[in-house]
């Protein structure tokens, strides 16, 4: 069945967004109604290397994270929280370990939920493995294996599923490492999309069929691969400019899950998620200031503005002084909730929605385009050619262009490589063709000449 | 909705790349550091540039005057490129400039190879890789890109290594030093087997460790390890190399940052 596309967006005004509420509440796990007046933290957490060595190891390591997340909870008097476990290779090359670690973890969830009622639910991220050494083999055999873990977790106690798939990734790779726009819309507006539609309309049919949440996916291998080669304000890497680009384009390839049949929430690392949610309606993860322990970014109060999950991303799990890892992170996340919940229970939430954002709005060009009006414009960019999945992102990332150069007219401070990267990418798009079909027959050839990685057979071309 | 004043603006925030940015374009810092020699001139220029078309018209025309093509790849490309690599090293030019003028250079390196029967001479050898479990290569792409820019010669063994291949690599080659890349924590523990399998046969080169997750304390775990935080490091760490420092404490003291 072919997607059904978005045209229009859920919210009228960028104004009616919050954080914590969303048009499309998700019921999940153990009590929990994700987007339905109160925020949630999300724990994300990756075993110690050496706790891969075997299953039983990996499930004793995963009980124990589970089980000091809940307790620490429950110490400081949270009502609810998420997991997410993000699979380590194994756990998705092996189905049955995935499965058997979701079991042992909602196990434990559901005795603090019985005994306590704690408000929970259990997010499993399965591992992109459709790869091999040489080559992405986005349709060979291991798209099977793939979609077992999602089945098999699902049937064993994930409550919500997600992924961070990889298409399109081979020919962004090359495109943004030389300022290319053109490989940088194909790789992840046309290929990332195509490979979107295919793996949603699967996992979409796996959750409705074991009763579980298809939550969504985010633009990880890409998008978040841009802003992490930008790096910070002095790394002369990526012109942040190009960054924020590759993000705009991102919208409409996240986006593809939701038509396909995800539900929500969105995956924290998805920074595209406030465009997602202005026109889907859906809840969303994200995550900022509190997922330092991960990385660093420009975004970090800015993008709980409109996050219904807020995540910590990833932590190592071991001590600190304060606890376990997740115990610390766990509880910051929390505590990040508490207040947002507290601004919602007295009707303050646009005054700190505002707050969170303003507080980064003129940080960076890739803060000031997600700023919740900003991400609101590039929304409707995208749903103006809903139907098409090339000219949505080409007219997401003009959009973005011109957003930022309105901000550079105004407070928005950028360096005169910023500006230069801009006004080139600029010229590069209003440079291509509007006709989709000349472009994709443009770029394969391009790319399958120039990346020798790219098999056009992984897409379907 | 909320907006900060000018004054407000800048109690809450500093950008420190536009407070901190060079008088000089990128193009008229180019411009001082090109060799002015006639022919080298244009090459040199059209690597700063990225334009391969160019570089080739700019060596056929050198070879037409008689210059040896071997001799134009020290004396000329990588000249050029080392106008790109001092001013990225500068903070003046971005990544994507020095991928796009290495690629323009390697093709000139090719040409010239094409029309010549001498083997060029490099700097030194390194065998770059991506640890065995992970996929993720778009850095070890980037460090052998700058390693070919600054002169080495790549042994480029991919992603998802085995430790064995990686180890029967270096016996091969014999590289100055060898390099590893990794994304996960998960999959980093590699770069200790690679380790101590090199030194099981009494091979004491520098092994060059980062990305991802991959942090100093990590690397520093193991004998040979030498941990670069940025991939621009991975030159240096070459150039330190042939410069004569080849112990693992001294390169430790001078690369390792924290």
């Amino acid at each position: 069945m072919a997607a059904k596309r978005y045209t229009s967006m859920a919210y009228a005004s960028a104004d009616e967004m919050s954080f914590g509420v969303s048009k499309y509440p998700v019921k999940a796990g153990l009590g929990l109604e994700i987007g339905a007046g109160y925020t949630i933290p999300e724990i994300n957490y990756a075993p110690r290397p050496a706790a891969g060595a075997s299953k039983e190891k990996l499930i004793k390591e995963y009980e124990k994270i589970t089980t000091d997340v809940m307790s620490r909870m429950v110490q400081v008097g949270f009502p609810a929280i998420i997991l997410e476990t993000e699979h380590v290779q194994q756990m998705s090359n092996n189905p049955s370990w995935g499965a058997e670690v979701a079991h042992a973890q909602k196990t434990i969830m559901e005795e603090y939920h019985d005994e306590y009622g704690i408000k929970c639910a259990l997010r499993h991220t399965i591992g992109d493995i459709r790869e091999n050494r040489d080559f992405l083999q986005l349709r060979g055999d291991k798209y099977s294996v793939f979609l077992e873990a999602f089945e098999e977790c699902a049937k064993s106690g994930a409550d919500m599923l997600s992924v961070e798939s990889m298409g399109g990734k081979e020919v962004f790779d090359q495109a943004i490492l030389r300022n290319d726009i053109a490989g940088m819309l194909y790789g992840i507006g046309c290929l990332g999309s195509i490979d979107m539609e295919m793996i949603w309309t699967d996992i979409a049919k796996i959750a409705k069929k074991t009763g579980t949440i298809a939550a969504g996916d985010t633009d990880c291998a890409q998008a978040n691969t841009a802003m992490f080669i930008g790096g910070g304000l002095l790394d002369k890497n990526l012109a942040h400019t190009l960054a924020v680009l590759a993000r705009a384009i991102s919208a409409p390839r996240t986006l593809c899950g939701f038509e396909a049949g995800a539900v929500g929430p969105g995956k924290d690392c998805g920074y595209e998620n406030v465009i997602i949610k202005a026109i889907t309606g859906m809840p969303m993860a994200q995550e900022g200031k509190s997922s330092t322990c991960a990385h660093s970014d420009l975004v970090g109060n800015l993008i709980m503005q409109c996050c219904d999950c807020w995540s910590n991303e990833s932590v190592e799990y071991h001590g600190e002084f304060g606890g376990t890892t997740v115990q610390c992170w766990s509880e910051s996340l929390a505590y990040d909730c508490a207040l947002m919940n507290t601004a919602l229970e007295t009707k303050n939430e646009k005054v700190l929605r505002d707050l969170f954002m303003l507080s980064d709005r003129y940080r960076d060009p890739q803060s000031y385009a997600l700023a919740y009006d900003n991400a609101y414009k590039i929304g409707q960019a995208i749903v103006k050619d809903g139907d098409n999945i090339y000219l949505r992102a080409k007219n997401a990332a003009i959009e973005c262009c011109n957003i930022i150069s309105e901000g550079a007219a105004g407070k928005l401070a950028l360096s005169r490589f910023e500006t230069k990267a801009l006004a080139d990418a600029k010229a590069s798009l209003d440079s291509l063709t509007d006709d989709m079909d000349k472009f994709m027959d443009d770029c394969l050839t391009k790319y399958k000449s120039e990346v020798k990685v790219f098999l056009p057979e992984n897409y379907g071309l | 909705m909320l907006d900060f004043t000018e004054a407000s603006l800048k109690k809450v925030l500093t950008r420190y790349n536009v407070a901190l940015e060079k008088e000089m374009t990128p193009e008229a810092a180019a411009e001082e550091l090109y060799p002015k020699d006639e022919f080298v001139y244009p090459i040199a220029k059209a690597i700063f540039e990225g334009e391969e078309d160019d570089v080739v018209e700019g060596l056929q025309a050198a070879m037409d005057a008689g210059k040896d093509p071997i001799i134009l790849i020290d004396d000329a490309l990588m000249v050029g490129m080392g106008v790109v690599t001092k001013l990225y090293d500068e903070g003046i030019i971005f990544l994507p400039n020095v991928m796009m003028s290495a690629d323009a250079m390697l093709n000139g390196i090719e040409f010239c190879k094409e029309n010549s029967e001498t083997a060029p001479v490099t700097k030194g050898t390194v065998v770059c890789h991506v640890a065995e479990g992970d996929v993720h290569d778009i850095g070890k792409n980037i460090v052998a890109a700058l390693l070919r820019a600054n002169g080495y010669d790549v042994v480029d063994l991919g992603r998802d290594v085995p430790v064995d291949e990686v180890v029967a690599s270096v016996i091969k080659n014999k590289p100055l030093m060898v390099t590893g890349t990794a994304l996960m924590t998960t999959t980093m523990y590699a770069f200790k087997e690679v380790n101590d399998k090199l030194l099981e046969k009494g091979i004491k080169i520098p092994f060059a460790c980062g990305g991802g997750a991959v942090n100093q304390d990590f690397v520093s775990q193991y004998a040979l390890g030498v941990y670069g935080e940025e991939a621009a490091d991975a030159p240096k760490i070459a150039d330190a190399i042939i410069a004569g420092t080849n112990d693992i404490a001294a390169l430790r003291d001078k690369f390792h940052k924290h």
